[in-house]
């Protein structure tokens, strides 16, 4: 006898079973077909390869190749798709949670620790999730007197602005969320609202900690801003355009990092001081004031807030990547779909299938996205190198290599953009 | 559509500007204020001028509405705001607010604004940026001179002369 089910009968085995199709059948009729219905009366389905997408085909599309890929390539060009999962939040949310294990790892490295190890049995590959599901399970605890709708808003809002920050990035040749004509100028905008949110959850935690990390981090963002916007300013001149797809179009021959290294090195120390990374994380300096402006967050509030930092290192990467190290453009390295399995099909023995449709990817946005992503993640391990490397400095050091050297340095900058406009070399009707 | 979106952007516009003027609390008056100023970015978007609506977000509420914050978060608020409750300036000023908005909006509605048609394609920003730098230089010129005008003002205010550095400087 079974110790699982030490009751068990063959009967009452049978009748189970013959009582879950009942239900699952019933369910279906009752819920499943006037679902169906609602969808075809309200919801306008598109026309994909001359037939119309019924839901009344919904298990056909899963058996059939043929027909699942052609509405596999019309839902990816979707808005949707390109906001939940591709060039938007999903691609960053992958590459932010990768590089948080990978500064975790290499940190432990750089200090001759071992780092997460135990979790996933493979160098604590598992970590991460680890940590995610302890953060959902935590309770969200409140402070007494805090200001109870902007503490629950403000992480919201910040994970949203990081997102928002994201969609503006592009990826490959044409795949980018909003493809803006003032891409630039957008990227400012979002930038503008860092501080207000980090000094508004500072604020409503009613906390001394917390306060004193907020004002350090609205000093700290809206100094290093001018220099920021300043130091992209060369490559306006040079192209001619704010919106980042065209940026990114004009350095197929040369990144602009090549002729402009000072803008390059600025928009760098200012992405350190924007992201709140070491040698600038006074904002939450944890020997100093426990965690600045994080001190109050507690359970998931806190997994939304690194949330949206890591989106914003990821997106201040990309941004790094698109102005100056030419984003998607390198030689072709990623091998062409094989003709014969467009041609013929697959042939495995005597059955051929024949799939329409098939290269999802074209070769050019495939090898567009190693590129980028390749660039984008050497950005990211030197914005994680710092961390082993130095300490934090004071705040006025902060403050006067903010206004007085990396200003000075921008101007610089923009001179040497203009020099090179103007004596012919680069720019529109230039010789390069 | 571009009419919902014009009602619902006139609503947070007009709706958080009464707000910034009649919450108690300071913070939630300038989170108020920024809604008016992100309000009014929404109404150059619906315009057809991004470039003018993303310096509305960058410089009113990313910078402006910033420095009121701070100012708010800084200052104790009981040496500077005393309580004035007084009905009769309320309605006065409610009055004025009325009178002006008459006036203005009849000497809006008269320029001839109603002729205007708007199938036109937008005025391009690089267009407006070629004007300001040929025709309109003076203009220019001008903006930029009261603006280190009243930086080195500011500086000039904000100097105090009793005051030691302490700190060191390397």
């Amino acid at each position: 006898m079974s110790v699982i089910a030490p009751n068990f009968k063959f009967s009452e085995f049978v009748k189970s079973i013959l009582d879950n199709a009942f239900w699952i059948l019933l369910i279906f009729t009752l819920i499943g077909i006037p679902a169906v219905m609602l969808v075809l009366f309200y919801i306008e389905m598109p026309v994909i390869n001359g037939e119309l997408l019924t839901p009344f085909l919904a298990l056909t599309w899963l058996a059939d190749p043929s027909r699942t890929l052609p509405i596999l390539k019309a839902f990816m060009t979707t808005d949707l798709f390109k906001i939940a999962a591709f060039p938007g939040f999903g691609f960053a949310a992958l590459l932010a949670a990768g590089t948080i294990f990978i500064e975790r790892k290499m940190l432990a490295k750089l200090q001759l620790r071992v780092g997460p190890f135990y979790c996933g049995k493979i160098e604590g590959i598992l970590q991460l999730m680890g940590d995610g599901l302890k953060l959902i399970s935590k309770e969200i605890i409140i402070p007494a007197k805090a200001d109870k709708p902007i503490f629950w808003a403000a992480p919201v809002i910040f994970v949203a602005t990081a997102a928002a920050f994201v969609a503006l990035i592009p990826v490959a040749p044409g795949w980018v969320v909003a493809d803006v004509d003032v891409g630039l100028l957008a990227v400012f905008a979002i930038i503008g609202f860092f501080p207000i949110i980090t000094i508004l959850s500072a604020w409503s935690s009613n906390s001394k900690f917390p306060f004193i990390g907020g004002i350090r981090a609205l000093h700290q963002m809206v100094s290093f801003e001018i220099p920021l916007i300043l130091s992209l300013l060369g490559v306006v001149i040079l192209t001619g355009t704010l919106n980042l797809s065209e940026i990114v179009a004009s350095q197929t021959h040369f990144p602009w990092i090549i002729f402009l290294p000072i803008g390059a090195i600025i928009f760098f120390i200012t992405i350190l001081a924007e992201l709140e990374r070491i040698p600038f994380d006074l904002p939450e300096a944890e020997s100093e004031i426990v965690a600045g402006w994080l001190t109050e967050f507690s359970g998931m509030i806190y997994g939304l807030v690194q949330l949206g930092t890591y989106l914003k290192l990821y997106a201040f990467a990309a941004l790094f990547v698109v102005l100056f190290l030419g984003g998607w453009t390198g030689p072709m390295i990623w091998p062409p779909f094989p003709e014969e399995i467009i041609k013929d099909g697959i042939v495995m023995g005597p059955i051929h299938a024949k799939i329409p449709g098939l290269p999802i990817f074209s070769q050019e946005m495939l090898n567009g996205v190693l590129w980028f992503v390749l660039k984008t993640v050497g950005v990211i391990f030197f914005i994680l190198l710092p961390r082993g490397v130095f300490p934090r400095i004071r705040i006025d050091m902060l403050l006067s290599l903010g206004w007085y050297k990396l200003i000075g340095l921008a101007f610089v900058n923009i001179f040497i953009a203009l020099g090179l406009l103007y004596a012919g070399v680069l720019g529109p009707g230039g010789i390069l | 559509m571009a009419e919902a979106v014009f009602l619902a952007l006139s609503v947070i516009t007009i709706g958080s500007a009464i707000a910034a003027l009649e919450l108690r609390s300071l913070i939630y008056g300038s989170i108020a204020l920024m809604g008016t100023l992100g309000g009014i970015a929404g109404f150059f978007l619906l315009l057809d001028s991004p470039f003018v609506a993303m310096f509305q977000l960058a410089v009113y509420v990313g910078s402006i509405a910033v420095l009121i914050l701070f100012t708010v978060m800084l200052v104790k608020r009981e040496l500077i705001f005393k309580k004035v409750e007084d009905k009769r300036r309320k309605f006065v000023g409610i009055a004025l607010m009325l009178v002006f908005m008459v006036a203005l909006g009849s000497v809006i509605m008269d320029s001839g604004i109603k002729t205007i048609t708007t199938d036109k394609p937008a005025v391009d920003f690089r267009n407006i940026g070629a004007d300001f730098l040929t025709y309109y230089w003076p203009a220019l010129i001008l903006m930029a001179l009261i603006l280190t005008g009243s930086i080195t003002g500011a500086l000039v205010l904000a100097r105090r002369e009793d005051v030691e550095n302490e700190q060191r400087t390397d």
